[in-house]
């Protein structure tokens, strides 16, 4: 080191600097504690069943890069449009962002996203190699949709079986066109497609096509849904004017008109009912919903009920049909008891009790009954196990029966909505791609979930939840166009911009900026790299984090 | 503007039509130093908001948002990290600003030190409010006198029109002899009070003051240790340094007062400006906006026949020697009106004024007065009944004459004085 040595003060600088670099001085030795980047988990990726990337996501919306926002999204679930529309987003009921201001509204930007590359035809991988073995993929609904997506993904041949005229199962029949037209259905089924699935339709295991066909594929993944109605088990339940929901949504879906007279009662508090009754709404009908328990136990999406009751469907809580009175072998009157509620029972929620002597009638023209569906499984030959009359599978989807796997609302661990049958048919897919011998990447949580402590809520300035635009409520029922217009740009980015991006690095320099020993820069490629030769390990970097996507690891003890 | 007497009046409005004169606004003093701020480029502002300083933030931050200066407004907990802030940016070559006020500029006691040993040319604008306690949010200078020995220039202005000047002459002399200047200007009087102000067209500002050229600078492709420790074989001649940058100071305080007169048509006599001064027999020196009373008062009683006249303390760091000593060769009597007290002594420049001349050849007698504190009102009957007291005085009866205190007997009861053609005149 060259050794300077001023003597008088007229050769000395003004201030007192040292006179060589100080990147000479090794400060990372005093550090106990080190920074690191790590990718957290995000609340909304643990809510969201599917488990999309969101905050990833909703970064690539923020850039402006629809494109690479739809391809994230397209890692966990081929179909965007569809649960954009139709998910009960169970994501936002964990967003971070509640307890500051309002959740973000992630459903309007999946949708916004499948919207806006509606015009993109989604490019096969490119990294998969071609595998030889052979898959059926049994129904095509959002489980066997999803499943065949991923298994096609993986370089699987994929061969789909489907009952109906055209594939999609309940999305395509079972839900109405004002909440999911069928251009949005038809666009990602094709994308679905065009990564070389193959789709018969008209196809029945058990009907035009034997099992032992199923029986030559090298994995099956039975995926049937649940169309079988469930009966209201009462006295009158035969005569002419009584249609299952399930049934009336069908007749629809596939054009026809259901006579159904100009009074309708719906029994149930699902989606089924809401659906049934929002539907009958748009043909002009005088609609009351019975629900047996109180608006609180109902498990429609409250956001459907609400619309539901603005555009006019009237909803009677805490009853239950007894029995139907028929004239001329056509429902007249529904015979209905006031309930009241118990003591939860197996499902959690409070028990109706029938109010003795509180019997009461309902004119009606036409009953819909839409109290649960079961799956129909009459085509499985073997003694398949059974649960709740479900197929019987383990937590990898494996039936008693090796090879064949199930999943959805045919399988015995359902949730009987959309996301929850894309991610049964996800995950089945990596235990099939498992069991054919290959080893499947799996999303890899980490279940350090970022807590809304954790958010350093200093860089985000309060904001307004984004407002679904919607049709007025006097268009919405005089047509089955949809109800839920699209957004655009400006906002999409906007609400986007609202997301904390819980645990994942959006790039945002602050650690950068904050770092009071220049010890962090950036790559080549943007990424960070701390020169751990200078850190101490003051932890600023750490606690200014807007995201907790770094956090402070102890340095293991070196003695000399 | 301040009140001038009639000699300063047609000088004034030329001052205002200067060809250099983009527009005339009429706006507080705390805005007229944001104006400045953002005439100056400056890069870096960090400041936290305390009565009667917050006008100039306030601006600022508009002026920013606006887009009307490319500046990084750094948002702050304390004063303390107001300074802090400051001092970092100023290290790495960026024109720095910050504004306070009285407790605000004790709480940056510290970083006050560090800006000055550390020779960086900090820019601050104070707005003089006494201290607590009592509380008290009005005027007196005991904050910024209080932090006389940390190593800053301090000058304190007259009028809305200085603060915006007196803003742009500290960036040149604060980066010609890499000193920190703060600049003082007295709550509500000037603060909180409108008056029409020159905003000069940016171009002469530019050709002014160029933007800044560190002679020494943090930079993170090379870093250094600044202001590190140095052991007793160095630190007095870090300490020599300072003051000779100080002593520099005096003389670059006039000449950019010079240049700025060259361009702008308005000076402020440097250091010190001498006002009715020719043949006087009794100055009164004093700073701030108690000179524009002073003037009213001094013309007023040369319309009498008294003479009297007034020299303006504009710049009290570094510390008027020459020109006090050459104002103590030409008059039998100078008074210094301090707005401020340094308890067991007097009021402090008076305390300096006397020391300044105590190795001079020539001792005329020195009288300290004290009056305002605390935001009471200095009136053009203050002034006169300093003088008054001066006229009847061989010596002041105590170190510091407190004026309008409220005894059982004023002073001028005590001295039952009455200003008339009779009295008083030699």
């Amino acid at each position: 080191m060259a050794q300077y040595r001023y003597t008088t003060v007229e050769e000395m600088p003004p201030l007192a600097f040292s006179l060589e670099s100080t990147r000479k001085i090794p400060t990372g030795s005093w550090r106990h504690v080190r920074p690191v980047y790590v990718e957290k988990t995000s609340p909304c990726q643990i809510g969201c069943p599917a488990s999309e990337k969101i905050p990833e996501y909703f970064d690539l919306v923020r850039q402006k890069k629809y494109e690479e926002a739809w391809y994230t999204i397209l890692e966990d679930n081929p179909l965007p449009g569809v649960t954009g529309r139709v998910c009960y987003h169970p994501c936002e009921g964990k967003c971070n962002r509640s307890p500051y201001d309002e959740p973000v509204a992630v459903h309007v930007i999946e949708r916004f996203v499948a919207d806006k590359n509606f015009k993109n035809t989604r490019q096969p991988n490119t990294d998969a190699s071609p595998k030889s073995a052979k898959v059926a993929v049994i129904g095509s609904g959002p489980a066997g949709l999803s499943c065949a997506y991923q298994l096609a993904r993986r370089g699987y041949r994929t061969v789909m079986y489907e009952a109906e005229h055209e594939p999609g199962g309940m999305l395509r029949y079972g839900i109405p066109g004002y909440r999911l037209p069928k251009a949005v259905l038809d666009k990602e089924i094709r994308d679905i497609v065009s990564l070389g699935v193959e789709v018969n339709t008209d196809k029945r295991i058990g009907g035009n096509v034997p099992w032992n066909e199923i029986e030559k594929y090298d994995a099956v993944f039975v995926a049937v849904g649940a169309s079988n109605s469930s009966k209201l088990a009462i006295e009158g339940e035969d005569l002419k004017g009584f249609y299952s929901g399930i049934e009336f949504l069908h007749e629809l879906n596939v054009g026809s008109s259901p006579e159904i007279g100009n009074k309708v009662l719906v029994v149930g508090g699902g989606n089924t009912a809401i659906d049934a009754a929002r539907s009958a709404r748009r043909l002009g009908k005088r609609v009351t919903v019975l629900y047996r328990r109180t608006r609180d136990e109902m498990p429609a999406v409250p956001e459907e009920v609400e619309e539901a009751m603005k555009e006019g469907v009237g909803i009677e809580f805490l009853v239950a049909p007894v029995a139907a009175v028929g004239n001329r072998r056509k429902v007249a009157k529904l015979r209905m008891i006031r309930m009241s509620l118990g003591d939860p029972d197996a499902s959690g929620r409070r028990k109706p009790i029938p109010i003795e002597g509180s019997d009461f009638e309902l004119e009606t023209e036409c009953v819909i009954s839409a109290v649960g569906e079961v799956p129909d499984l009459s085509f499985l030959p073997y003694s398949f196990l059974k649960k709740n009359s479900r197929i019987f599978v383990d937590g990898d989807y494996l039936t008693g029966v090796p090879g064949i796997f199930a999943g959805g609302d045919a399988a015995s661990n359902p949730n009987g909505t959309v996301v929850d049958a894309i991610r049964a048919g996800k995950e089945a897919a990596i235990s099939i791609d498992e069991f054919l011998g290959w080893r499947s990447k799996g999303n890899g949580l980490d279940h350090s979930v970022v807590r809304p402590e954790d958010i350093n809520t200093f860089y985000f300035p309060h904001e307004k939840r984004l407002e679904v635009p919607r049709i007025t409520v006097d268009r919405g029922i005089s047509s089955f166009s949809e109800v839920n217009k699209s957004i655009g740009e400006d906002r999409a980015v906007r609400e986007a911009e609202r997301c904390f991006g819980c645990g994942t690095c959006l790039h945002c320099d602050v650690c950068l900026t904050f770092c009071p020993d220049v010890a962090i820069s950036k790559d080549e490629r943007g990424e960070y790299l701390i020169d751990y030769d200078h850190c101490k390990g003051c932890g600023i970097c750490v606690n200014e984090c807007p995201r907790e996507a770094m956090e402070l690891v102890e340095e293991e003890p070196q003695w000399e | 503007m301040g009140v001038k007497g009639k000699n300063g009046t047609s000088a004034e409005a030329a001052g205002l039509l200067h060809p250099s004169t983009d527009k005339v606004l009429v706006i507080e003093g705390t805005h007229s130093a944001s104006y400045a701020v953002k005439l100056a480029h400056v890069n870096v502002i960090a400041a936290y908001p305390i009565t009667p300083q917050t006008g100039v933030v306030e601006k600022l931050s508009e002026i920013v948002s606006d887009g009307e200066l490319n500046a990084k407004f750094i948002k702050v907990e304390s004063e303390h990290s107001a300074m802090a802030c400051c001092i970092g940016a100023s290290i790495t070559g960026a024109r720095a600003f910050t504004a306070t006020s009285s407790q605000g500029l004790a709480l940056m006691h510290e970083l006050l030190h560090w800006a000055g040993g550390s020779r960086l040319p900090i820019v601050m604008v104070n707005v003089n409010r006494a201290m607590a306690p009592p509380w008290s949010i009005y005027v007196d200078h005991n904050d910024s006198l209080s932090q006389r020995d940390t190593g800053w220039i301090q000058f304190y202005a007259e009028s809305n029109q200085e603060v915006l000047d007196t803003v742009l002459q500290a960036y040149k002399i604060a980066e010609t002899v890499s000193l920190p200047v703060m600049i003082n200007l007295d709550a509500f009087v000037l603060s909180h009070t409108s008056e029409p102000v020159a905003i000069p067209r940016q171009e002469v500002v530019d050709a002014f003051l160029p933007a800044r050229k560190a002679s020494f600078k943090l930079d993170t492709n090379d870093p250094r240790a600044f202001g590190a420790m140095i052991g007793p074989d160095g630190y007095m001649e870090m300490r020599y340094k300072l003051d000779s940058a100080m002593n520099d100071a005096r003389t670059v305080i006039r000449e950019v007062d010079t240049e700025y007169s060259r361009l702008f048509g308005r000076n402020y006599g440097g250091l010190v400006e001498e006002y009715r001064t020719e043949d006087a027999e009794i100055v009164l020196a004093t700073s701030a906006t108690a000179v524009s009373i002073a003037r009213i008062a001094v013309d007023e009683l040369r319309v009498l026949g008294f003479p009297v006249g007034l020299a303006k303390i504009r710049a009290f760091r570094p510390f008027p020697l020459d020109e006090m000593q050459s104002l103590a060769h030409r008059v039998g009597k100078i008074g210094v009106l301090d707005r401020n007290f340094s308890f067991g002594a007097s009021g402090i420049i008076y305390q300096e004024t006397k020391a300044s001349l105590y190795n001079s050849n020539v001792h005329p007698r020195l009288f300290g007065f004290i009056a305002g504190l605390g935001g009471r009102d200095i009136t053009p009957d203050t002034i006169k009944e300093i003088f008054s007291y001066m006229m009847n005085h061989d010596a002041p009866e105590t170190e510091a004459v407190w004026i309008g205190l409220k005894t059982e007997k004023t002073i001028a009861e005590q001295n039952a004085l009455t200003l008339s053609n009779d009295t008083g005149r030699k």
